[in-house]
Formats: structure tokens, C-alpha cells, sequence
């Protein structure tokens, strides 16, 4: 028995299309941590790509379990994390963006001249350890995390600075803190969904994870707004699907992107889902 | 007892001396004001006790222990607030959740309870949500917690900071003209507020322009002119100090007055 081709190939496109919402959908939420505590970072992607090449390279060269990468996949990012915002985040606001950005251009040239990274070829033959279960179980555990964070004194904590950081800091918020705390979250997530990705699409290359992916992830939020975790999801949701709508336009994505950063700034400056949650949980 | 101890406290600019050498001991209890003209000072020696710009000589002693080096957060989480010469609310939070933010370093649930929605993190909750809505009570702001603080009217936007900076029944409360921009009723209103946060036990720190609210609630009073300390005692002194009169006035007017009374 054997499947028709366009059988085939309809279960493929919708297989990529299944792990590319549940993966852009954690890299949206790896965003809206960082922008609900007040900072700005386009160092997304990057992270994203320390979590791919981690994972692969542990699976490829060592072997390592699927189960046993992932940890080591947020681990490698959360490093770097570390060490761009430990001293950028003394400093305010677009220092952390400019820094971020040069994370990953610096990792694009490393793993492009370096041999054992895989060099201009990238990695493959990255089994397809991840299943499609366990990207959605991620997601959906990480909107429960971020929604009750969300209503307690660590929400309350991330609004106010980012509303007003002297009266956060006035209120007794470690402002320091919570930037860095944020900022490794969210290299963790970004990490973790570059692993899940890596594993679903067996190559990788230094290209995945440069400026642009680092927009289109910003856009998600952009988009989608950040009043309450739902809402960047929601965002990645239609940036994920609007392509797939569109196929044949596919260059047009990163004018697309830029129409829709464009769009939502000047007119939803909340997103598409204004909505705002309630910041206590009784 | 002293609660804040400032010694030899100084903050330059460029070219200028906003704080210059002040000394100041404020006691344990009641109200405790600083006036001078405009510019003299008296915010930037409430940013200097708060903690949001660092001195340039001197140190700041809160209950005894130095604070000079301790960050305006931690210095909070030792019980001192403060609300701003230009109100800063959080515009998009609702009036409780201002509120609640003022009860922020009192919250110690860990982020494996708040994540857990543990029986003791909700009853945290719980107890934060009340003394918030009673800390709106003392402002009369119960009925409004639930809308945005970019809602509430100039007045109740000042009465909201106060709110926010006493959920926390904190040691020491520095108000950086809390009587600017109300009206008359609102004045009175706001002494009373005052009298009743120093009867639950706050020690209050005023700058304020309006003499007859200070004069009428202080227990001291300080002066600042040019940065410096010119004046320290009680009101009923410092209506009758030809310094103090000078600063005000000018130096002519107070050679007049001066003159007229000795005719
Ligand atoms: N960040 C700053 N940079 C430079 N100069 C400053 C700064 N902050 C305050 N100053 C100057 O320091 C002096 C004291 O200012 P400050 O705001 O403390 O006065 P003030 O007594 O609160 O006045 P007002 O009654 O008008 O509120 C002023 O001359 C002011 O221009
Ligand atoms: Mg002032």
C-alpha cells in the first residue's frame, strides 16, 4: 500500500506548520517576559539558535538522550544570558537591545567558521527526537507559569517597572533583579524551543537564527500585544499562519513582518488582544 | 529616638550645589517639614534620603544603621516611602493594584508557591488584597479600586501615591508637596490624612509650599536655602527667624519689614 504524493505532502506541510506554531508560540512567550518586565531584547533568536546547535551537537556527537538535551539546551543560553545582562543591565533601556543584537551576530560567525560547529553547512541528520505532544505540553505549561506569575507580587512587580522603574524601585522592587530573572527566563525558553525545533527538522544552519527570525519574533509580541501571556501566542499564531496562507509569496515574509511591526505600533499599540489580566490572585 | 540621621549631606551638579552640607535628625514620630524657596533643594534632599540619586559627600543614617550605599529599593524594603513632587502611578494598573504594589517587599510567597497557587500563597494574597483596600479606605478610594489609576482625577491621583506608599506601614513617609494643586477642601482633607498616617505610627517627612498647612501640622520645622540649612526648630520660630524671612521674601522686603517694626 502506498500513500499518494500529494497525500504525502500534504501531511508534511501541515506537520511543519503543527511544530512551527507550538515552537513560535514559546519563542513569543520567550519575548513577552522580557518585554512585560520593560526591556527590550532582539536577542531571541540567538538564544534560540545556543539551545539548537547545543542540543544537536550533544545528540549528534555524544548522543546524549532527547530527555537529557533539552535541560542542557536552556542551560547554554541562560550562560550567555548571564553574560550579556549581567553588565548591560546596570546600564538603561536600548543597551540591552544593541548587545543582544551583537550576540547574535558574533554567534552567526562563530558557528560559520568554526568547523566543529558544523561551519557553512550547518548540522544535519538531527533525528526527529521531538514529539509534537511535548512542544504543545511546553507551551501550554509555560502560559500556566507566566499566567499565575502574572497575578502576584512578581506581576504587580514586572507592570510597575515597566511603567514607572523610580516608583518601582520607590516601592521597594529589585528592579536589577527582576531584569536579569526575566532575561534568563527568557533565554531558557528561547533555548528550549530551539532544541524542539532542531529535533523536528533534522538541519540547522548559522543563517537560523540571525537578525531576521530575531524580528519575527519580536513581531509576534508587537502584534499580538502584552497584556496577559495569551496575547503574544495569539500573535505568533497569525504571523505563523498568514505565510502558510500566502505560500508562493514566501519572500514577502520579512516585508510582511516589517508591514505588521509597522501596523501594530501605529495602530494597536495594545495588539490584537488588548485585553489586560488582572494582577492579583484573590 | 532618631529615625533618619543625615550628616554632612551634599549633592553637587554641574556648577551647582543642590544639597549642600545638611545635617538633620528627625525623631521617631510625628511630622516633620522642609520648606525653602524653589530650587532650594528639597526634592533633590528627598531623592538623596530615598536613595534615587547618590550624595556626593555625607551619610544617611535610617534607625541607626548607614544607608549611604544601600540602593533605593532596599532602602524601601526598610520601611521608608515616598510619593513625588509630579504624581507617578502606574497609569495602566487599576487602583487596587497601586495599591497593592505598595505591600510589594511585605510579600514573601517563593515562585514555586505563586506557580502552585499554594494554600499560603493565596491567603498572602488574601491579606495583601485587604490591607490595600484599607490603605484606599484611609485616602477614600475604596470604591474605586477596580479602575484604571489613569482614570482617577488629579486630586484622587495624589490621594492614590499616598495610598500606595502607606500600604506597606512604612517607618518613615517623605510627601513632596502633597498639597500642591488642591483645593482648599482638599487641603483640609489632606491634613487630616497626614494627622491620621502619624497617629498609626509614621513618622512624616513634608516639603510643602503651603505655609498654613505646614505651619498647622509640623512639630519642626527646617529650612533650606541655596542647598543650606538655614533654619531648624518649630514653626512658631521660624515665622519669627529674619533668616527665614529673608530667604522667602528677599533680602530688601525683610530689611523693611525689619525697618517698619522697629519704627
Ligand atoms: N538632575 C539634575 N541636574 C542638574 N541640576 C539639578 C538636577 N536636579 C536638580 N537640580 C538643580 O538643583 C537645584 C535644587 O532642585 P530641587 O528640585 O531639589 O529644588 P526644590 O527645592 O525641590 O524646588 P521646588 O520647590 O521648585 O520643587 C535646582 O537649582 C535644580 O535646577
Ligand atoms: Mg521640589
Amino acid at each position: 500500500m502506498s500513500v499518494p504524493p500529494w497525500l504525502s505532502d500534504l501531511f508534511w506541510t501541515y506537520q511543519n506548520v503543527v511544530v512551527s506554531l507550538g515552537v513560535n508560540g514559546l519563542l513569543a512567550l520567550s519575548m513577552y517576559v522580557v518585554l512585560a518586565a520593560g526591556q527590550l531584547s532582539l536577542g531571541q533568536a540567538a538564544f534560540m539558535g545556543l539551545g539548537a546547535y547545543a542540543s544537536a551537537l550533544l545528540t549528534l556527537r555524544l548522543h546524549a538522550p532527547f530527555w537529557a538535551v533539552l535541560p542542557a539546551a536552556m542551560l547554554v543560553p541562560v550562560a550567555f544570558a548571564l553574560l550579556v545582562g549581567g553588565p548591560t543591565l546596570r546600564l538603561a533601556g536600548v543597551y540591552l537591545a544593541i548587545a543582544t543584537i551583537g550576540l547574535g551576530e558574533v554567534l552567526r560567525a562563530v558557528y560559520l567558521n568554526v568547523d566543529a560547529l558544523g561551519g557553512a553547512l550547518g548540522l544535519s541528520g538531527i533525528p526527529e527526537a521531538a514529539p509534537l505532544w511535548l512542544i504543545y505540553a511546553l507551551l501550554a505549561a509555560a502560559l500556566l507559569v507566566f499566567w499565575r506569575i502574572g497575578r502576584s507580587r512578581v506581576g504587580r512587580a514586572m507592570e510597575a517597572m515597566r511603567s514607572d522603574e523610580t516608583a518601582a524601585l520607590a516601592m521597594g522592587v529589585n528592579v536589577r533583579r527582576y531584569r536579569l530573572a526575566t532575561l534568563v527566563a527568557s533565554a531558557a525558553l528561547a533555548g528550549l524551543a530551539g532544541a524542539l525545533s532542531a529535533h523536528s527538522t533534522d538541519f540547522i544552519g548559522p543563517n537560523d537564527y540571525g537578525f531576521e527570525p530575531a524580528v519575527s519574533i519580536l513581531s509576534f509580541a508587537l502584534l499580538g500585544g502584552i497584556g496577559s501571556p495569551i496575547a503574544p501566542v495569539v500573535g505568533a499564531v497569525v504571523l505563523t499562519l498568514l505565510p502558510e496562507l500566502m505560500r508562493g509569496f514566501a519572500e514577502l515574509r520579512l516585508i510582511l513582518n516589517g508591514v505588521v511591526i509597522v501596523l501594530a505600533v501605529l495602530f494597536l499599540p495594545r495588539g490584537l488582544v488588548a485585553w489586560r489580566m488582572r494582577r492579583r490572585a484573590a | 529616638m532618631t529615625l533618619l540621621a543625615l550628616r554632612g549631606l551634599s549633592r553637587r551638579y554641574a556648577g551647582l550645589t543642590a544639597v549642600d552640607r545638611v545635617d538633620l535628625d528627625v525623631p521617631a514620630q510625628g511630622v516633620h517639614a522642609v520648606i525653602g524657596p524653589n530650587g532650594a533643594g528639597k526634592t533633590t534632599l528627598f531623592n538623596l534620603i530615598s536613595g534615587l540619586v547618590a550624595p556626593s559627600a555625607g551619610t544617611i543614617a535610617l534607625d541607626g544603621r548607614d544607608v549611604t550605599r544601600l540602593a533605593a529599593d532596599a532602602r524601601a524594603r526598610l520601611g521608608l516611602a515616598r510619593t513625588f513632587q509630579a504624581v507617578r502611578l502606574f497609569a495602566d494598573m487599576t487602583v487596587l493594584e497601586n495599591a497593592l504594589t505598595g505591600l510589594h517587599p511585605r510579600l514573601r510567597s517563593s515562585l514555586a508557591a505563586i506557580v502552585l497557587r499554594t494554600r499560603g500563597f493565596r491567603r498572602e494574597e488574601r491579606n495583601a488584597v485587604a490591607r490595600a483596600r484599607d490603605a484606599l479606605a484611609m485616602v477614600g478610594l475604596e470604591r474605586r479600586g477596580g479602575e484604571r489609576a489613569a482614570a482617577l482625577s488629579y486630586g484622587e491621583a495624589r490621594r492614590l501615591e499616598i495610598a500606595r506608599a502607606m500600604a506597606g506601614a512604612p517607618r518613615l513617609l517623605l510627601l513632596d508637596e502633597p498639597a500642591a494643586g488642591l483645593n482648599p477642601a482638599e487641603t483640609v482633607t489632606l491634613g487630616t490624612l497626614v494627622r491620621s498616617i502619624v497617629d498609626a505610627g509614621t513618622t512624616v517627612l513634608l516639603v510643602e509650599h503651603d505655609m498654613k498647612f505646614v505651619m498647622g501640622l509640623s512639630d519642626s520645622v527646617t529650612v533650606l536655602n541655596f542647598g543650606r540649612r538655614i533654619f531648624h526648630g518649630t514653626p512658631a520660630e521660624a515665622r519669627a527667624d529674619p533668616a527665614v524671612i529673608e530667604a522667602y521674601l528677599g533680602a530688601k522686603v525683610a530689611a523693611r519689614l525689619q525697618g517698619s517694626a522697629h519704627a
